[in-house]
């Protein structure tokens, strides 16, 4: 199902032992064959690479990380080691590889190693598939199953925007790896894929047809409308994707036996009561995690929960099934820990302590459910990206271990997902999907480093160094009695020194027109500048000034001996600074 | 049933009927020196009641209280059999699958809610058993489920009442009307239109069972000319229905659409039907007594929409001096609290006896949920689902004291703590003051897309 290309592939006749049995003829004739595929695919990348002038491509595909601390694995800790990648794959961890000539060094003295975390049960960057129009003589308690959400055949890589910017804000917190989740407001969505967050442009999709999503939930207005019209619908499916498979087999062997009238619906569904793809349920509460057993029970399905939240008198029943579970990372809102009592009386008091031992134990369920010795997953599904490393830390106050956090985020879900033997670990042959942090995973202090995602390096590092070039971008629109007027002003700063450049309307013909700019004044919550605007042969004065929050700047541009005009702007995307050292 | 084997059969045992079920928990406990409403067997004075592992073990007067079984005093008090409630749809997450007129396949068994207080509530009021059914938005509505009131789970299944036969919902009269004809333009538009649903629905179920009568019996050479059916779980439960599996328990108030479907079931030879409501039942009194499992009826709950005009309080009277098997319902959250109250209203209202009027909530309605064999009396060798009041229960006075079901005390009244939920929201909003209202009624799930626009369809529960 994956393709790797690796270097040590193309040697791979000299070390089968069947070529022992081959002439030298037939092996060179086998090498050269291997070669010349490899040598073509050569020629196509830098055939490619003379149009890449945004320097997209890497420049190389050989990694070496040197003289690091490396988690292989949750509970492990090796010193001074070093991790060489190439084409996507790591290659070699170890003390004594050496850095080979072709190799870029990333020095990784001071950082610590993970293996990419990997997410489950994702739906950034999916889009909701175009659902057919209900006929005129619509009638609602037969809809046609797309209608009525009911969709199992529909894939998720269809829907999926490969180059969203949420994806890329996930892996700058260390996600390397997702299973995108199909959108869809029924019951049956369609099946899962999985994919790297590797780099933009490039085919990042790993494994399709990954898992059957089902959720307990309705397009509303049509058959089936409740949970008891799902349970009820979801019965039938199984029963007749039983009988379409039979009649399939019947008709294969004798074509006597009236064809089989192709239903797409049922046809997605085989694969899962045949065992080969799991259902991956989503679960609100525990009376969902009920209605799942249920529904394990009736066809012996291959299981995994997702979105769980609660349930810790189910974890032995879970455990004893082999049911798999991914918890939520989305913890409730704490509501009355800051609270002073006694101002609304003891009846409301003691209400209030419910709430929070409600709240402490939605706190403790992660730790329950190692406790009870499930390897569960995580999803980030509805969770603030400002929460992740925050929620992480909740649940390992909380009774999580830290192996059992970095568990979670790593061979659990590589386990869960059928990919253990090319995700999940810091090992030679796995993807070379990795988190360089600059201390120990959960200590406070720790910021993301760099992010390794398919063999691609994300560099996040702070740049600390004064003198270090830095480049900002701002659009702004400003609100003239002309009307609005829009551009761009740049800024670059090389060596402290701060130069700029600024775009605006031509105010005497059309296009637009540059100018320098003067007497910068830039900080983190400021900015104040200005420029000269030619206007029939006099200089216009402009001024430009206001505060910056976040990405966001609001101010006024005043012209000299004019009047000020509101002026907003905001900061434009840095462009990603991948492969680059 | 044959064909269900067959069918079964068929499927490569792939549907396995074990269930979530678990047992519940069983208690002992001797009451002693109670006054005994056996309701089958009259009242029996200062007698005591040894309970042993959640049955009933011995009823008799100076019995010796067992080592170890704690042992209440109830010098002075009342102890009847567990209220039973034919018609209620508390502990429901869902109650309306209303997107089609006739959603046999469904499976109240599904939505049961463990945590819902009104479970607690119903036990404060003497009730032990609910049938929690379907609502009535549709004409063949989904199949019930009949709970033991074993307040305290986090399982659903446990809740179940796995002796009692299945049973399933139908609805007469207005509302699959309003919800699917007006609403929807489907078929039911008039009464004439619900007798045509279920019709059509019976004989596709026939077409149904003799196609896989059909596949079934054929040879494998037969089989090579034929394609397999295909499974339906709405026309199996139809079947199930003429096949006299299922008890029918039919929404009704008016007296010629409840002679309508005692008509049709006579045709298709069903005899296992139950009228809910009947406000019209005193009309039809001889032929519900002769064709039906009996009507289940309010006791003086009316005039909330046009069919519902015609009602009288002498119902259940009437029903009852007519050999009708009648029992009263709650079909509400708030009157399953209180339906000694409802019962006694009988007693007012067409001066039945103690025993006739206390049967109406516990024998009666066990009869109509075929569960008359474990519980509705107090005898020896039937479940010890008990209440015992302070005064006589058809008293205006009388006040639940304590409440066993399998002879657990699941409801203590000098126990009664302030908070009874089991499960709380850790991101509730509290409020100092609150009024918590759970509408669990036969119209509940009937949402925006089947009520449509128009006046009062949001107001009447019934």
């Amino acid at each position: 199902m994956f393709i790797y290309l690796k270097v040590s592939d193309l040697f791979y006749p000299l070390k089968n032992p069947y070529f022992r049995l081959m002439s030298s003829h037939t092996i060179a004739k086998y090498l050269i064959f291997c070669w010349s595929f490899f040598l073509c695919t050569i020629l196509s990348f830098s055939l490619y690479a003379q149009s890449d002038n945004e320097g997209k491509r890497r420049l190389g595909s050989s990694y070496f990380i040197s003289n690091t601390t490396v988690i292989p694995e949750p509970g492990k800790l090796l010193q001074r080691q070093h991790i060489l990648f190439e084409n996507g794959v790591i290659t070699a961890v170890g003390r004594t590889i050496s850095l080979p000539p072709e190799a870029q060094e990333i020095k990784g003295d001071s950082l610590f190693v993970y293996a990419g975390f990997i997410d489950m049960a994702n739906k950034t960057g999916v889009t909701e598939p175009e659902i057919p129009e209900k006929p005129k003589d619509f009638d609602s308690s037969n809809p046609a199953p797309e209608i009525a959400g009911i969709h199992p055949h529909y894939r998720v890589s269809s829907h999926f925007l490969e180059n969203n910017p949420h994806d890329k804000e996930w892996r700058q917190l260390g996600f390397t790896l997702a299973q995108k989740l199909p959108l869809g407001k029924g019951m049956l969505p369609g099946t899962s894929a999985l994919y790297t967050y590797g780099q933009e442009g490039t085919n990042n999709l790993l494994a399709e047809n990954q898992s059957l999503y089902v959720k307990f939930s309705t397009v509303g207005g049509v058959y089936p409308n409740t949970d008891l019209g799902v349970m009820a619908k979801w019965r039938d499916l199984m029963q007749n994707a039983r009988l379409y498979k039979e009649h399939e087999t019947r008709y294969a062997v004798d074509k006597g036996v009236p064809r089989v009238e192709k239903n797409p619906v049922l046809a997605a569904l085989i694969p899962v009561i045949d065992r080969k793809m799991p259902v991956l349920l989503e679960t609100s509460d525990e009376l969902d995690i009920q209605r799942a057993l249920k529904i394990q029970e009736e066809n012996e399905l291959r299981l995994i929960l997702t979105g769980v939240n609660e349930g810790d008198q189910l974890l032995p029943t879970l455990k004893e099934r082999g049911i798999g579970l991914v918890l939520t990372l989305h913890l409730p809102e704490d509501k009355f820990s800051e609270s002073s009592p006694g101002e609304a009386g003891a009846d409301f008091e003691s209400r209030k302590e419910r709430v929070k031992a409600a709240y402490q134990q939605s706190l403790n369920f992660a730790g329950n459910v190692e406790k009870a010795g499930i390897p569960f997953g995580l999803t980030t599904k509805h969770l603030p990206r400002g929460d992740f490393y925050k929620n992480l830390q909740l649940m390992i106050k909380n009774g999580l271990s830290e192996e059992g956090a970095l568990a979670a985020l790593t061979v659990n879900p590589a386990t869960l997902l059928g990919i253990s033997d090319m995700a999940g670990t810091v090992s030679e042959g796995k993807m070379a999907n990795l988190l360089l942090m600059s201390d120990t995973l959960f200590s406070e202090a720790s910021k993301v480093r760099m992010v390794i995602a398919d063999g691609y390096v994300f560099d996040y590092s702070e740049k600390t160094d004064k003198n270090k070039k830095e480049e900002t971008i701002w659009e702004y629109k400003a609100k003239t009695p002309g009307g609005t007027s829009r551009g761009t002003w740049k800024f670059s700063r090389n060596e402290g020194k701060w130069t700029g450049s600024v775009t605006y309307e031509n105010p005497e013909g059309s296009g637009t027109r540059t100018a320098p700019t003067r007497t910068e004044e830039i900080n983190a919550d400021s900015m104040r500048f200005s420029f000269s605007v030619p206007v029939r042969g006099e200089d216009l004065e402009v001024t430009v000034s206001g505060t910056i929050s976040g990405d966001s700047f609001s101010g006024e541009m005043k012209l000299i001996g004019y009047e000020n005009f509101p002026v907003k702007a905001s900061k434009k995307d840095k462009p990603e600074r991948s492969n680059e050292l | 049933m044959s064909y269900k084997l067959l069918l079964s059969g068929l499927l490569l045992g792939s549907v396995v009927t074990t269930s979530l079920a678990q047992e519940g928990k069983k208690g002992d406990v001797f009451i002693r020196n109670a006054q005994v409403l056996t309701v089958t067997n009259g009242l029996k004075e200062n007698t005591d009641v040894w309970v042993k592992d959640g049955l009933i073990h011995r009823i008799g007067t100076q019995l010796e209280a067992p080592k170890g079984v704690p042992v209440i005093d109830a010098s002075g008090k009342y102890l009847m059999p567990g209220i039973i409630d034919a018609h209620s749809h508390v502990a429901l997450e869902s109650i309306n699958e209303a997107s089609s007129p006739i959603t046999a396949e469904v499976k109240m068994e599904d939505v049961v809610d463990p945590f819902a207080i009104g479970i607690y509530r119903a036990l404060a009021g003497g009730t032990t058993v609910s049938h929690a059914m379907h609502g009535s938005a549709n004409a063949i509505g989904g199949q019930n489920v009949t709970l033991k009131h074993r307040y305290g789970t986090r399982n659903p299944g446990e809740l179940v009442m796995k002796e009692a036969p299945r049973t399933i919902k139908f609805a007469l009269g207005e509302n699959p009307i309003r919800v699917h004809g007006r609403s929807k333009n489907l078929q039911p538009r008039s009464r004439m239109g619900v007798e045509a649903v279920i019709r059509n629905g019976f004989e596709e179920a026939l077409q149904y069972k003799r196609t896989w009568e059909t596949w079934k019996q054929a040879s494998e050479e037969t089989k090579k000319r034929l394609a397999p059916p295909v499974f339906s779980s709405r026309m199996e439960t139809l079947v199930d229905i003429l096949e006299g599996e299922i008890i029918i328990h039919c929404h009704s108030y008016r007296a010629d659409e409840i002679y309508m479907l005692i008509q049709v079931c006579k045709e298709y030879g069903i005899d296992k039907i139950v009228f809910s409501h009947v406000n019209e039942g005193f009309k039809v009194a001889p032929e519900l007594a002769a064709h039906t499992m009996g009507a289940s009826v309010f006791s003086d709950w009316w005039a909330y929409k046009f069919e519902v005009y015609y009602s009288t309080a002498y119902n259940a009277a009437i029903l009852t001096k007519n050999g009708v098997i009648t029992s009263i319902n709650s079909d509400s959250a708030e009157l399953i609290r209180h339906l000694y109250h409802e019962a006694a209203k009988t007693q007012r209202y067409g001066g039945l006896t103690d025993e006739e009027a206390l049967a109406l909530i516990t024998i009666n309605p066990a009869r109509q949920l075929g569960i008359d064999r474990w519980v509705g009396s107090i005898e020896e060798g039937k479940q010890a689902d008990l209440v015992l009041f302070n005064q006589h229960p058809l008293s205006i006075y009388a006040i639940p004291e304590m409440t066993w079901v399998d002879g657990v005390n699941y409801f203590n009244r000098a126990k009664d703590a302030a908070d009874q939920r089991l499960k709380v929201d850790p991101e509730e909003i509290l409020e100092p003051m609150y009024l918590h209202v759970n509408h669990n009624n036969c119209m509940r799930d009937v949402d925006f897309y089947f009520t449509g626009f128009g006046r009062n369809l949001f107001q009447h529960s019934h």
